[in-house]
């Protein structure tokens, strides 16, 4: 992949995986490169990743070709305002033939879980789905289960669709590692949308190039990647930014902190990189700050330009 | 248990840091400290020292309070008051001292090594010498990495024993930016301090410690260690040629009474003061350098005629006096008429004093006198009979040898070797038994011409003693009877008459250092001790700025200051966050400098990469080679460890020009 990657992972058969379940997902969703590296980021740092965006630009083939590549157990749950919270966990049967409560898992039991339209259910389903991706576990009749490793949420959510729906509350979005849009194709990716045949018959041809073991590889090998001081520094100065900024209702807590440099890192992995660069710290920022930050309304700024304006004023050492 | 104790021990180097600056700055103090000081001082820092090593338990504050009393105790004790200076500073050396008992925390450290910077200060009072200097500001860098290490606690605690080591050589290398940062402000405010023309008060009159002179009084066998002693007395400064060596009689004490073995001043009463030195076309005008020696008089080339010093005489015996003691180095203009000689007829009083012997002493000498005077009834010619005779007979030595009751009679008629004290001491007898009216002088004869510094230079060992008699016809004489013994003495200064007394490494090369280094201590003296009002206006003159009352200049001092430390802080603060720049750090700066001279700013929030990329196309053939090298220094700047790549950046780098 990389010369500059340590010795001890180059010639890793997982390296060479992870590079081919990120090119597949790339010929499936034209020129959004950073998108599919920001969720590739997610995943290794062992976080969950939001797509918000209208429909029709491909939030859903997005995180379909992304769960078909990572492979392992697959999970797609489309949300509905009627949906309980049972529907996601599963629910206790009794069983007739040795008289005993059965636990039936439900479709959150898998390694890649595509939760579709999320703002669709109510807040208390949202919430189940929610606890199970902060604590990897969930409880049910008072015993509590495992779920899978690795366990990672794709979730999908269109922003101004507003009839019918519960918009995740600020204080929970911060669940999800990152949060990114996708956006208008460029014109000629827009043009070969139009004459190629449909991406989503791509998705049907697609096998999965990772297993469940290689990515918790991956993400231990993204773990140790080396942080210099200068880094550590202009993250530092980031977030004291974010403390300091006067549109800010308040700045970013010191586990985004702690979340920012894993995702940098991993961004930094998948980029084929032995360290981790302001480039990278730059890359992520956005996508991880944004959805954890409200701007005060006087300001008359929107969150993604706080981030735009702190980026530009920050100076990296 | 063990993180508490952690947590309440300071580390070793920071007490040691500041032990070694309270030391450094009481060294001077305990040199003139009585002894029982000194040892209480030695036993707190060696104490303090063991307690940091052993981690005793803190003293408890009933036993401070006792401690502290008997201490002050002991110090008034020891100086036998409680007034002066060497009190103060002893006061302040033993509490400084016991206060390191109660050093638990940063807080108690930083306190003992900020009072170490006065305490090196109050030396001043004592020497002002330039050495000082040098050791003043060693001093005031220990205290100052004293500071520093006190401000590292809370790292050191958690550091590595090893991580610590190699900062100390960077915290050596603080102390010492620290301290030039803090130099143009004391500069600023050395010279535009408002100076006054007089001191708000006096200092108490103190005998100098351990510091030679001349004094009131006189007997043989006293002076002598003022030829060892070769520090300045004062310097002159001559306009064009300094006065032949026969005439650089420097007037210091005239003696008149005389007990037997001592002679002694006379003070006479204001009215008896009368024949003013005319000023004529042979008089000299010179400026005198006068280091303190706390006595009250100016000396001055014979016969002194006017004086510009504040507050100073001319007695009748012609002694250039001040009413106040010379406590600072005093400078001051004067003119005199060598060629002078004083002859208003004497006053009874006068008269009486200058005749008078103490009755039934020094027969021999008395004998000696009536046979000279049946010899010779003219004046002149029994004074040159006797001249004579200490030409043939007598020798010159520095050998001191106690003399009895009949003094003169010793060293006329058994000893004949002395130096100029016995000589005017047993001149006088002779004269006075004889009948001749005589005084004895004393002060400097002669002095080292520096033909650069363009001033004569008295050292202590230039000390002498001379008669005046008082011859009807004509008034008073001076004769110098140590001249006829070695006239060597006179004309080549006593260190040709001396040396053989001294030791072997005395060699001519180290006695021209010596005088070199004297011209460099003149000068210390001119501007820096002798900065008074006078020079600080003619300074302002020169730039331009006459006429600033105190209050101008005050504002003009805080306004200049303000110029010098508002940039620095903000420098400082601006770059205070940040860590001491690589060598690669600097290189890559050192291109950014070089891009930006090609008008190319990298902004302060692009990363390397983004800025070479940005410039790519701009820089033309040479864009894709920055591209490369900032491509390297980010592996370099922010990836792992490597000394190779490290160095092979910085070799491109230094190379790498837009073409």
């Amino acid at each position: 992949m990389s010369e500059l990657l340590s010795r001890d992972w180059q010639d890793d058969p997982s390296i060479a995986a992870l590079a081919r379940a990120r090119a597949a997902v790339n010929e499936v969703i034209l020129d959004k490169p950073e998108v599919v590296d920001l969720a590739f980021s997610a995943l290794l740092a062992g976080g969950h990743i939001l797509i918000e965006d209208l429909p029709g630009v491909g939030k859903t083939t997005l995180a379909n070709a992304l769960s078909l590549a990572i492979g392992g157990q697959l999970q797609r749950i489309q949300f509905t305002n009627d949906m309980l919270p049972a529907d996601i966990v599963g629910i206790s049967v009794f069983q007739r033939d040795n008289e005993d409560f059965e636990f039936r898992p439900g479709p959150i039991f898998a390694n890649v879980v595509l939760a579709d339209e999320i703002n669709r259910a109510t807040p208390r389903t949202q919430s189940a789905l929610l606890e199970a991706m902060a604590e990897g576990q969930i409880t049910v009749d008072g015993q509590t289960h495992m779920l899978p490793r690795p366990f990672f949420v794709i979730a999908t959510q269109n922003p101004l669709d507003l009839v019918g729906t519960y918009p995740l509350p600020d204080s929970q979005l911060d669940r999800f590692l990152l949060r990114t849009q996708i956006g208008y194709p460029s014109e000629q990716e827009e043009r070969r949308l139009l004459i190629e045949p449909d991406r989503r018959d791509l998705l049907s041809d697609m096998r999965p190039e990772l297993d469940p073991e290689q990515v918790q590889t991956l993400v231990m090998a993204a773990a140790e990647l080396h942080v210099a001081e200068p880094v550590l520094d202009y993250i530092q100065s980031l977030i004291k930014a974010t403390r300091m900024h006067a549109g800010l209702r308040a700045g970013l807590s010191p586990r985004a902190g702690l979340a920012l440099i894993q995702t940098a890192r991993a961004y930094a992995f998948i980029n084929g990189q032995s360290f981790c660069s302001p480039d990278s710290v730059k890359a992520v920022f956005p996508s991880l700050a944004t959805h954890r930050l409200q701007p005060v309304p006087e300001s008359g700024l929107a969150g993604e330009e706080v981030v735009a304006e702190i980026l530009d004023t920050t100076t990296v050492p | 248990m063990t993180a508490v104790k952690d947590n309440s021990r300071l580390p070793l180097m920071p007490v040691i840091w500041t032990l070694a600056a309270f030391l450094i700055a009481a060294g001077p103090h305990l040199m003139a400290m009585p002894g029982l000081l000194i040892a209480i001082i030695f036993t707190l820092a060696i104490w303090r020292i063991a307690a940091a090593h052993f981690e005793w338990r803190p003293v408890p504050g009933w036993l401070r309070i006792l401690i502290t009393m008997v201490l002050l105790i002991a110090v008034v004790f020891a100086y036998g008051g409680m007034w002066g200076r060497r009190f103060a500073t002893g006061l302040l050396c033993v509490m400084l001292a016991a206060k390191t008992m109660e050093m638990h925390g940063p807080r108690d450290l930083r306190m003992v090594a900020s009072v170490c910077f006065f305490l090196i200060a109050t030396q001043f009072l004592f020497d002002e010498s330039l050495p000082y200097l040098a050791y003043l500001a060693a001093g005031c860098w220990v205290a100052t990495v004293a500071l520093i290490q006190i401000q590292h606690i809370p790292a050191m605690s958690r550091e590595r024993q090893e991580e610590h080591g190699l900062e100390q050589r960077g915290m050596l290398i603080q102390g010492a930016a620290l301290l030039g940062l803090a130099l143009p402000v004391a500069l600023a405010l050395f010279v535009l301090f408002p100076r006054l023309a007089q001191p708000l008060w006096g200092l108490p009159d103190e005998m100098m410690d351990g510091r030679t002179g001349l004094s009131e009084s006189m007997s043989p066998g006293t002076i002598s260690e003022l030829f060892l002693d070769d520090s300045p007395a004062f310097r002159a400064e001559f306009d064009d040629q300094p006065p032949p060596p026969q005439q650089r009689y420097w007037r210091g004490p005239v003696l008149w009474r005389f007990d037997g073995s001592t002679w002694r001043t006379v003070q006479f009463s204001r009215s008896a003061s009368r024949q003013s030195v005319p000023i004529t076309e042979s008089s000299l005008r010179y400026r005198m350098q006068l280091e303190p020696h706390e006595r009250r008089w100016l000396l001055g080339l014979d016969y002194p005629a006017s004086s510009n010093m504040p507050d100073s005489s001319i007695t009748s015996d012609h002694q250039l006096i001040s009413r106040h003691p010379i406590t600072t180095l005093s400078q001051y203009e004067v003119i005199s008429t060598p060629d002078f000689v004083p002859d208003e007829p004497l006053t009874s009083t006068e008269r009486m004093l200058a005749s008078y012997l103490p009755p039934d002493s020094n027969p021999r000498t008395r004998a000696w006198a009536e046979e000279l005077r049946a010899q010779y009834p003219d004046d002149r010619e029994l004074i040159d009979a006797v001249l004579q005779v200490f030409n043939e007979e007598f020798s010159y030595s520095l050998s001191t040898a106690p003399l009895g009751r009949h003094g003169a009679d010793e060293f006329l008629f058994d000893l004949k070797d002395g130096y100029c004290e016995y000589y005017a001491s047993a001149f006088a007898v002779l004269m006075r038994a004889a009948g001749i009216p005589t005084r004895i002088v004393t002060g400097y004869h002669g002095g080292f011409w520096s033909q650069a510094g363009g001033y004569l230079l008295v050292r202590q060992s230039d000390a002498h003693a001379w008669n005046e008699v008082w011859l009807e016809d004509s008034g008073w004489v001076r004769v110098d009877p140590t001249a006829a013994v070695s006239p060597l003495r006179i004309t080549e200064g006593s260190r040709s008459v001396v040396d053989r007394g001294r030791s072997l490494f005395e060699l001519d090369w180290i006695y021209q250092m010596r005088n070199q280094y004297d011209r460099i201590q003149h000068l210390w003296n001119q501007w820096v001790l002798g900065f008074d009002a006078e020079r600080q206006r003619w300074m302002l003159s020169q730039l331009g700025l006459p006429q600033l009352g105190p209050l101008g200049i005050s504002l003009l001092m805080l306004f200049v200051v303000a110029m010098v430390a508002i940039p620095l802080a903000i420098w400082l603060l601006r770059n205070h966050h940040r860590r001491p720049a690589d060598e690669a750090e600097r290189a890559w700066r050192r291109l950014l400098r070089h891009l930006r001279r090609n008008r190319l700013n990298k902004q302060p929030s692009e990363t390397p990469l983004e800025f070479a990329e940005r410039i790519e196309t701009q820089l033309g053939t040479r864009g894709t080679e920055f591209l490369e090298l900032s491509r390297l220094y980010n592996r370099v700047h922010y990836g792992p460890l490597d000394q190779q790549l490290t160095s092979d950046f910085i070799t491109r780098a230094r190379s790498w020009r837009t073409g």
